[in-house]
């Protein structure tokens, strides 16, 4: 029976949020959460693992109340109970700050662990930071970008195809890895499930006193980096603008480029094959 | 009182919106054009109790609340309003009626089936010559030696050409006008029982809407649902509960109508700006806006009425009314809005206009929902 | 003690993937600004000819630590090695090239000295105070964030392959070489390489081809995105796609230009039915001729390239494909 810990985020539900330029503020109010498409992954994968070898997990998620919405799918997927680690003080934590929670959270819910799974990246930040940063607080060995995990001779065999190298490693448990978006594709969360998570709601809300965390370490003022600057790139480029119907804009676009588009490609394209008039010049 | 959706509501929806827009999104048109029942994705559904939604636990449903069960045809709807109709007729009149007036026989050896989707339900009333008035049905089943021998024809039955239990609407005492009807279940196993071809429709088109023929089949008096001459009762309480499904399903509709305006008034341009920023549009919109959501909460009050226990007819007729209603208005705003495109079949707001008429029309048209509203209005003491 | 700038030499995949010489060439711009010299870090087995190389492409001094034991890459190792280096010589900024394997390294030795990192950084610059301005993609990609680490040290960075130009080969040029011992004291291996086998290597053709053809969620669907192969074999281009395509299934991920992708830089980039976030809008700066088609005409990636066509991305393509067969002699 492992006892298992996955890390999962709420990250807004559309990719790019709009930008409002006189607030310099993402319009985050906008934006429903989800889960983090690769937590789901590593939860499925989790999961995998329960059915293989028996066991227990547990899924921690860090953020604002509502995030604890992402435990309820994670129980109706077939996690066991959920923990929700939810305070002021560890909102806008960079990543540094945000291991040492996650890590805090786990050697008090979960000391015992067999293994922790995170997913490879967020879809808000894509840094990747994370569950290494996290492996070094737990001081367990970490693996990312993991592909396949499987459970032999009490260490863990896992696969990654990273830099251009299929590597199988052999990981001592306890451990911690990222997985992957390749493989292991999450379940649909059932009704059944959704309706029993709620139910039952076996989730555990703590803040920053319940886990004693050390003020100096965590949210804005605990993190090493400081975002000073956050700005739109947009490059306004003095661009031509076509519209109209396809036909229409296909011409404009042959008549204006045609040379610059026969140079790339290294064909003539002048003239219209089909047109006799046109092969005759 | 709270207009906040719950936390449980809000992970329902989330669910099965990105369930609809990952199975079902890329297919939704395709499936119109050719008139396909999505197999495939049926199959994926059944695991996730999208059979059994209020089905109780013990037989393997999810046992949600009317809310929840509401916003699931909804989001499916928003989607694809075929499949939406296909799960709400399957478990408001397929498998509800089972659950309320079966007997504990009929329901262990039903329910579960119908809750893991193994088989689909249907319910067959209309006639050629019968539709909103039941008491012309000519459907008989007569009585013989423990069985009951039905005769007839039904038209226009949801999920017809998939169903594998039909709660057919037939009459028993063909000279009682009040108690004459009873409610029979027939399978699909049972001989003299065949579908029709399926209905060439306008909207609606990915289920296999059909005629369903029965030529003296012989249904054991053990499948009669309810009692002997219950038909009428029966088929009234369950087009009550039918009527919240097909009001979700229109809002569902009117959503996505509603979005895709939002979004193409936005990025088409005319006159050098975006279309949007006309005061005619922007009015089209706020009324949209306006109806979808005096819709939501008008159905959901009916769902909530429902899960109190308390009377919610005239609610359930309120709301299929006005989710109907406003779901023909706000898809054929959509398509104005659209211009051209929007009558052409490459954008999905010309699908969702033939789609939504289907909602003024089946499980009691509007002039009927307003029947029930007004004859409940009137009873009232003043 | 000299300030320093290091750059961790990720050598795994040279020649194709040049991100150290990049970063050694940035690391010049950016120490010449503060005064300090440039330093590669290698760690590894038999690794003289990488020594010489980055010498030739700016690096003023090398730490080396050899050994057998290092002769494949090691997470456990190297970030060990890494911060025990980083405390005896106190660089002001570590710099490493955002491979996977560096990726990870990165905040393991970040965590180790209680240090920032930011990821995968699109611009480096010095401040007026002499800090280093990390420029990444933020919040999803639409958004650059402009982030410094003011008070701890040293400043790291992973940096994208792509970014920045290598100062050409100069075997004039010198360098200090300073070899360390390995140390007694590493920890024993948790994890281990098990076994593994390189990857036939990844073919090119993207990042090499004149034109490209890349799609993302506007073109529709999997059925209506298979039309730019054609369009592509039209224009002797290739494919590539967005990171939400991709995970749509549309095409594979080897197509995927962009973060943790490919950069490309063609002389005409078609681009259908993708709004722009950054992860991608970074990855084809270098394209000489954007012409793109998306719906929405405030869409980044329409604000930024050369053509901006407010059509329909499935249409203008087939559109575009039946133009092409009858002007293209077969």
């Amino acid at each position: 029976m492992l006892k298992l810990v996955v890390c999962i985020k709420q990250v807004p539900m559309v990719s790019e949020l709009p930008w409002d330029p006189n607030t310099r503020t993402l319009k985050r109010n906008l934006a429903e959460g989800m889960m983090n498409p690769a937590c789901g992954h590593a939860l499925e994968a989790a999961l995998q693992i329960k059915k293989q070898h028996g066991g227990h997990i547990v899924a921690i998620t860090m953020g604002p109340p509502m995030a604890e919405e992402v435990l309820y799918e994670a129980i109706a997927m077939g996690a066991d109970r959920g923990v929700l680690l939810t305070d002021r003080s560890m909102a806008g934590g960079d990543t540094s700050a945000t291991s040492y929670t996650l890590a805090r959270a786990i050697k008090k819910e979960c000391p015992d662990f067999d293994l922790v799974l995170c997913g490879c990246y967020t879809s808000d930040s894509e840094t990747a930071q994370v569950g290494p940063q996290l492996a070094e607080e737990l001081d367990v060995p970490g693996a990312a970008y993991i592909e396949h995990i499987a459970v032999k001779d009490g260490a863990f065999r896992l696969h990654r195809v990273t830099d251009n190298f299929l590597e199988v490693l052999e990981m001592d448990m306890p451990g911690l890895v990222t997985v992957t978006t390749h493989t292991y594709m999450p379940r649909y969360p059932s009704l059944e499930g959704l309706q029993s998570a709620f139910a039952r709601s076996d989730i555990k809300i703590l803040n920053a006193r319940d886990l004693r965390l050390d003020p100096a370490k965590i949210g804005v003022n605990g993190s090493p980096t400081k975002i000073i600057n956050v700005y739109s790139p947009t490059a306004a480029k003095k661009n031509i603008v076509m519209q109209g119907t396809a036909k229409k804009v296909v011409d404009e676009i042959f008549a204006k480029f045609a040379d610059r588009i026969s140079g790339a490609i290294g064909k003539d394209l002048k003239t219209h094959y089909h047109d006799n008039k046109a092969c005759t010049k | 009182m709270d207009f906040n959706p719950c936390m449980k509501h809000q992970a329902v929806r989330k669910a099965v919106r990105k369930f609809a827009e990952t199975e079902l999104g890329p297919i939704a048109h395709d499936i119109d054009r050719d008139a396909r029942f999505p197999w495939e994705v049926i199959e994926k559904m059944r695991p996730l109790n999208y059979f059994g939604l209020q089905i109780s636990q013990e037989y393997g449903g999810a046992a949600l609340d009317s809310t929840s069960y509401a916003i699931t045809v909804e989001e499916l709807s928003r989607v694809c309003a075929a499949v939406g109709l296909c799960i709400t007729v399957h478990n408001s009149v397929g498998a509800y009626p089972i659950e309320q007036f079966g007997t504990p026989e009929q329901k262990e050896r039903l329910l579960p089936r119908l809750a893991s989707g193994e088989w689909i339900g249907a319910f067959c009333l209309t006639e050629a010559n019968a539709g909103s008035d039941a008491g012309a049905v000519e459907t008989t089943a007569v009585y013989d030696d423990g069985d009951y021998i039905v005769n007839g024809t039904k038209v226009f039955v949801t999920n017809g050409g998939a169903c594998d239990v039909a709660l057919t609407f037939a009459i028993t005492s063909p000279d009682d006008r009040r108690k004459g009807a009873s409610v029979l279940i027939v399978e699909k196993s049972m001989p003299g029982f065949a579908v029709g071809e399926l209905e060439d429709l306008s909207g609606m088109r990915a289920n296999p809407v059909s005629s369903l023929f029965f030529e003296d089949v012989r249904v054991p008096e053990a499948n009669l649902l309810g009692r002997l001459g219950d038909g009428l009762k029966i088929g009234l309480i369950t087009l009550d509960t039918g009527r919240i499904g097909i009001a979700a399903q229109a809002l569902g509709i009117a959503q996505s109508a509603f979005e895709a305006a939002v979004k193409y008034s936005k990025e088409r341009q005319q006159f050098k700006k975006p279309i949007s920023s006309f005061q005619t549009i922007q009015n089209y919109l706020a009324d949209m806006a306006t109806e979808i959501e005096a819709a939501r909460l008008l159905l959901y009050r009916a769902c909530a009425l429902k899960d109190a226990g308390q009377p919610f007819s005239a609610a359930a007729a309120m709301a299929k009314l006005y989710c109907s209603t406003t779901a023909s208005r706000v898809t054929n705003l959509a398509v104005q809005i659209h211009g051209g495109y929007g009558y052409s079949k490459e954008y999905d707001v010309e699908r969702f206009f033939r789609d939504a008429k289907a909602t003024e029309i089946y499980e009691g048209t509007s002039e009927i929902q307003r029947m029930v509203i007004s004859r409940a209005v009137l009873a009232q003491l003043v | 003690m000299n300030r320093s700038i290091w750059v961790f030499a990720d050598y795994r995949n040279y020649f194709q993937n040049r991100v150290t010489l990049q970063l050694l060439a940035k690391a010049n711009q950016l120490a010449a600004q503060i005064g300090a010299e440039v330093c590669a870090v290698v760690l590894g087995y038999k690794i003289d000819e990488y020594v010489a190389e980055y010498i030739a492409h700016g690096a003023q001094k090398v730490v080396v630590v050899e050994h057998r034991s290092l002769q494949k890459y090691s997470m456990e190792k190297y970030a060990v090695l890494m911060e025990r280096l980083a405390r005896d010589y106190q660089p002001e900024i570590i710099l490493i090239g955002a491979t996977a394997f560096g990726r990870e390294l990165a905040p393991r030795v970040a965590k180790r000295l209680g240090t920032g990192l930011t990821a995968d950084c699109i611009g480096l610059e010095m401040t007026e105070d002499g800090l280093l301005r990390q420029i990444a993609p933020s919040f999803g990609g639409n958004l650059v964030a402009e982030i410094l680490t003011p008070e701890h040290r040293p400043q790291m960075a992973t940096v994208r392959a792509g970014i920045f130009q290598e100062i050409p080969h100069n075997n004039s040029l010198h360098g200090e070489v300073v070899r360390i011992p390995l140390p007694k004291d590493l920890p024993k291996d948790r994890l281990r390489l098990i076994a593994y086998q390189r990857q036939p290597q990844r073919d090119q053709r993207l990042e090499d081809a004149r034109v490209v053809v890349c799609g993302g969620r506007g073109m529709g669907s999997k059925k209506k995105f298979k039309k730019l192969f054609e369009l592509a074999q039209l224009l002797a281009g290739e494919v590539g796609a967005t990171r939400p395509v991709v995970y749509a299934g549309w095409i594979d991920n080897d197509a995927l230009v962009g973060q943790a992708g490919r950069n490309i830089r063609p002389q005409i980039l078609f681009s259908f039915g993708i709004s722009g976030a950054i992860q991608h809008t970074a990855a084809v700066t270098d394209a000489e001729f954007i012409i793109a088609v998306n719906k929405n005409p405030n869409a980044t990636m329409m604000k930024m390239a050369d053509v901006a066509v407010v059509a329909d991305a499935n249409q203008l393509c087939s559109a575009l494909i039946k133009e092409l067969k009858d002007r293209i002699q077969t």
